[in-house]
């Protein structure tokens, strides 16, 4: 609205944004696409005056590549594990939140806390949690142990007690014991932005189906589920592209060894890939994994929107 | 402080950047406000009344042309080098400050010898506050006062630098119509009180009609008309003019001059010295005068009491709109259940339009 | 006063009445004997079990869910209290066979032994250093950026824009690759500006705050034209007084980002000068599985999560706001 030959006021404004923004964000988009695509690139050599030929070598090599391919099946299975179970575990704890009156408040909070956690630090306490101390064989010349709390919690009610983190663990009590700390660290958002939407619907609907005589069941499908579409779709890919960044919940329980002390590596996932590689100073291939995962997280993002198209309604 | 347009123009890119081309705005405006008068620019939406006063204001700059406050020309002065003040159609108070700062704010960016300090900012803002009448409300927040307080408020945040123009964007069209009426008599009082040359914007006729010293009748970036309010209503210039002003409207017919004689469908309404030729015949609602034997018979549709007149509606096939209105004192007596009504008309409230260029034709 | 005791009394009578009529209907309902000798047609009886039903029903509803919140709850809290009794507990009463839910003995002095193994003091301060910095450096960025998007008009603002937000999409493992060695051809490894510089610019914060700054109406910006505020000065009184909600909600979520990042200054800052919280905590304590010294271990945990209880307690409101407003995973 209002002539501005001023021009270079804005730029002014601009200027600290757009002195860093190249250096920081463009050229890293352009250098990591460029040294995923030189074979065999690595930074020490090419300083050295090593010449690098231009191909797809770095991407052929990593997805043939044992710990790669390890680490893509860890990071694919956490999601497909952690993105279902929290989603619905929040949408139920949001629709039930959402029909209480009294302590509404009190327990909102109360599931929203484990939001402002350090994912390494109550990593180390849910080791803790499942931790066994002393053998787990329990041999006699153990001074004192404890299945830890999460055991002791199992043999209360009758169970076996499991070998979950320790030595020894199987790759499916690893697995578990992740999804649990996963889903527990991403319901608080989940929780907010679901119950934000469910407090948005017009109540209308609500009391349309209640003349109606509709049944509970079939008002949180037919009526809570499609009117909250939006929003869970929303947390539903942010879920997926959070897990596929998943990296520190893994470190704050199993350490960077990234697996049980006998197994180190074996929970590894494609963020952790990319850092191994990077400080193996092998950057071609932490790049084409970095590109790879981008891709990974393009594709899930586009069927998202695909899917949303069809299926999302917006009131 | 007289201000001074001339040839100003303003023209906008085309919004339509694949069509390209241009939009002009306002179109060589042409006129001198006298120092101290009350102003008002009137026209509907769209007729550049907002963009000529936003260049008065300094903030929008002019295509061409020039702008004179007194002898100064402004033309190319920023709005605060300007000394004007203006209130926008929403307010525009900032919601996070008091009464008492969304007034002084303006006095916090004088510099150098015009600086004041914190006693003498309060004082004015006092003063300011005091001559719109809202020295009670000083520390309460925009978000606590009616749209009434608020609108006086920003005339005081407009007025308190005591400003050499003072401009207002449609100042009563967000109030309800009670308070519309308060208001305007207030904004005229405070004009009269300060003597500040003051333009004012709006789209309702009435509200022009009612406060201006003189009004600026405005269609599609051209000036139509310009003068004193019963000027301008009793002698407007083309069409446009004659049905913008007046409520009721004025009433439009299809007329004919045939062998120096005006008809309006088969009536001779009038004798004029004019060749034959279509023309638009615009008769003012009080131009009609109950005669039974009167020169113009149309269809009776109703009759509306109001107290003070009777308004009497109906309908002739030659007329440009589906009904009449007339306007006859409430005394007169009439027969409701008649089929027709005839009337004379007023000389001085029939006017004549060509009927290809709308311009008056006078007779 | 009188208005709400007189309200208060009508409720209580009306609760009573409801109570009354409650137990009217249950004696309806199982003596059929009764129902007759009042003379109540058959269709009113099955009337009152609806009712009655319907009342059952209601109330079994509320106590399922507040059960299941209840249980969820606890569930939520639960690594909590543990991290907290725990840290609590001699290492003697932490391995006991049969855990105890609350220490025998308070041993405050783990949490003493902790803050020394761990040097927390110095990365306290390393990352109040770098959080404080980068925030305020990170806000007088994205003020200004945002302004000049939302306010200001300049040739191929849409497009640089547009170009801003297609940059949000990438993952930011992508641009660490080629930042790490950027920052080691500086020479920055190791400093305090490693941490802070290279991610001073946020695209997204720009983008919330511009839409913030978007919602402020234009009048105001024109109002302070025409009484000759400077473009500073109005960011200044009016821009940032109004968008302050989300200036405190992207201070938050940037302080928190500092308390809890990881992988980049564990890459390019690990030395003692340095280092931040969570690496400090997770390098002081590599062991987390076998045989270790929990209390002590947990303690340095409490520590460590406590400020971010703090904000948590007196910031709430905000950090709820801007999380469900932005929908940012920390």
């Amino acid at each position: 609205m209002v002539d501005s030959k001023q021009q270079w006021k804005a730029w002014i404004y601009l200027a600290p944004a757009i002195i860093l923004l190249p250096v920081f964000t463009v050229w890293p988009i352009i250098s990591t696409v460029r040294m995923a695509f030189l074979n065999g690139y690595k930074g020490l050599e090419a300083v050295g005056g090593a010449t690098f030929n231009f191909g797809i070598e770095n991407f052929t090599k990593v997805v043939k590549y044992k710990k790669f391919t390890q680490c893509l099946k860890n990071t694919i299975l956490l999601c497909v594990l952690t993105v279902p179970i929290s989603t619905f575990l929040a949408l139920i704890i949001a629709v039930c939140l959402n029909s209480i009156k009294v302590f509404q408040k009190a327990l909102q909070t109360i599931f929203f806390l484990p939001y402002v956690t350090n994912s390494i630090a109550i990593g180390m306490v849910f080791a803790a949690m499942f931790n066994i101390v002393g053998s787990f064989l329990g041999t006699s010349n153990e001074l004192v142990q404890t299945a830890g709390i999460i055991n002791n919690v199992i043999m209360f009610f009758g169970g076996e007690k499991i070998n979950w983190i320790n030595a020894g663990s199987s790759y499916v009590a690893n697995m578990t014991v992740m999804t649990v700390y996963i889903v527990w660290n991403a319901l608080p958002f989940k929780i907010l932005i679901l119950l934000g939407g469910l407090q948005s619907i017009n109540k209308q609907y609500y009391d349309a189906a209640k003349v109606d005589g509709t049944r509970r069941i079939r008002v949180f499908w037919r009526i809570t589920v499609p009117l909250l579409s939006p929003m869970l779709a929303y947390v539903i890919i942010t879920g997926f592209i959070g897990g596929f960044k998943e990296y520190t919940s893994i470190v704050g329980i199993f350490g960077e060894k990234m697996g049980p002390a006998d197994d180190s590596k074996r929970l590894n996932t494609m963020v952790g890939f990319i850092y191994d590689s990077l400080s193996t100073n092998n950057q071609g291939r932490a790049s084409a994994a970095a590109l790879i995962l981008f891709g990974i997280i393009l594709i899930v993002t586009l069927i998202n929107l695909y899917v949303g198209k069809k299926r999302v309604h917006y009131a | 402080m007289k201000v001074v347009l001339e040839n100003v123009t303003k023209i906008f890119p085309s919004r339509d950047k694949k069509a390209g081309g241009e939009v002009v705005a306002v179109n060589n405006f042409n006129f001198e406000i006298p120092d101290g008068k009350l102003i008002g620019l009137l026209g509907p939406s769209g007729c550049g009344k907002s963009t000529t006063l936003y260049m008065i204001s300094g903030l929008q700059k002019l295509s061409s042309g020039h702008i004179y406050f007194g002898e100064e020309d402004v033309s190319d002065l920023s709005p605060e080098n300007r000394g004007v003040g203006l209130v926008f159609q929403n307010y525009a108070l900032y919601p996070h400050m008091t009464v008492k700062q969304n007034i002084m704010f303006p006095l916090e960016n004088l510099k150098g010898s015009d600086k004041l300090s914190k006693e003498e900012r309060i004082e004015r803002a006092r003063e300011a506050a005091r001559l719109v009448q809202i020295d009670e409300l000083l520390e309460r927040k925009p978000s606590e006062l009616s749209g009434g307080q608020q609108q006086r408020v920003a005339i005081a945040r407009a007025l308190v630098k005591m400003p050499k123009v003072l401009l207002l964007d449609e100042p009563l069209s967000n109030l309800d119509a009670r308070l519309r009426l308060q208001t305007r008599e207030e904004i005229r009082r405070i004009q009269r009180e300060t003597k500040i040359t003051t333009v004012f914007v709006t789209h309702d006729q009435e509200e022009a009609m009612s406060i201006s010293d003189m009004i600026v009748v405005m269609k599609l970036g051209v000036i139509q008309q310009i003068g004193a309010p019963q000027d301008v209503y009793d002698n407007p210039t083309n069409l446009f003019v004659a049905k913008f002003l007046g409520t009721p409207p004025i009433n439009v017919f299809n007329g004919e001059v045939k062998n120096g004689k005006l008809y309006i469908g088969k009536d001779a309404v009038m004798d004029v010295k004019l060749e034959d030729k279509k023309v638009f015949v615009g008769i003012r609602p009080e131009g009609f005068i109950l005669n039974p034997n009167g020169v113009l018979t149309n269809d009776l549709l109703s009759v509306e009491v109001m107290g003070r007149d009777v308004s009497i509606v109906s309908s002739n096939p030659a007329s440009a709109n589906p009904t009449i209105r007339s306007i006859i004192d409430a005394d007169s007596k009439i027969d409701r259940d008649a089929k027709t009504i005839s009337f004379d008309i007023k000389p001085n409230k029939i006017f004549l339009f060509d009927a290809e260029t709308e311009e008056r034709i006078y007779f | 006063m009188a208005d709400d005791m007189t309200k208060n009394n009508s409720t209580l009578q009306n609760d009573k009445m409801e109570i009354k009529s409650a137990v009217e209907n249950e004696a309806f309902a199982t003596e059929g004997v009764e129902i007759k000798a009042l003379k109540k047609t058959m269709k009113e009886k099955d009337m009152n079990r609806v009712v009655i039903t319907q009342k059952v029903m209601k109330v079994m509803v509320q106590v399922f869910l507040y059960l299941f919140l209840c249980i969820m709850a606890i569930v939520v809290l639960f690594p909590f209290y543990w991290m907290i009794i725990s840290s609590l507990k001699t290492l003697d009463e932490y391995r006991l066979s049969v855990p105890t839910f609350w220490p025998r003995q308070l041993m405050l002095h783990n949490y003493a032994d902790a803050f020394n193994t761990a040097s927390l003091g110095v990365l306290f301060k390393n990352t109040m250093i770098v959080g404080i910095v980068s925030t305020i450096l990170s806000l007088v960025i994205t003020v200004l950026s945002a302004f000049a998007f939302a306010r200001l008009e300049f040739k191929g603002k849409n497009t640089l824009f547009a170009a801003l937000l297609a940059t949000m999409m990438i993952p930011g493992e992508l641009f660490t690759i080629t930042n790490y060695q950027t920052v080691t051809n500086l020479g920055w490894t190791n400093t305090y500006r490693v941490l802070i510089i290279p991610f001073l610019v946020s695209v997204f914060y720009i983008y919330l705050l511009r839409q913030n700054f978007l919602q402020i109406p234009n009048e105001l910006y024109l109002a302070a034209k025409v009484d000759g505020t400077s473009d500073l000065k109005y960011l200044w009184r009016v821009m940032i007084p109004l968008a302050l909600p989300t200036l405190i909600s992207i201070t938050i979520l940037k302080m928190m980002g500092a308390w809890n990042s990881y992988i980049w200054p564990r890459l390019v800052a690990n030395d003692e000068k340095h280092r931040l919280i969570t690496n400090g905590l997770r390098n002081a304590f590599t062991e987390t599985t076998g045989d270790v010294n929990y209390p002590q271990q947990m303690a340095a945990v409490a520590l460590v999560s406590f400020p971010l209880f703090l904000v948590f307690v007196f910031l709430r409101k905000y950090i709820m706001k801007g999380v469900s407003r932005s929908g940012i995973k920390g």
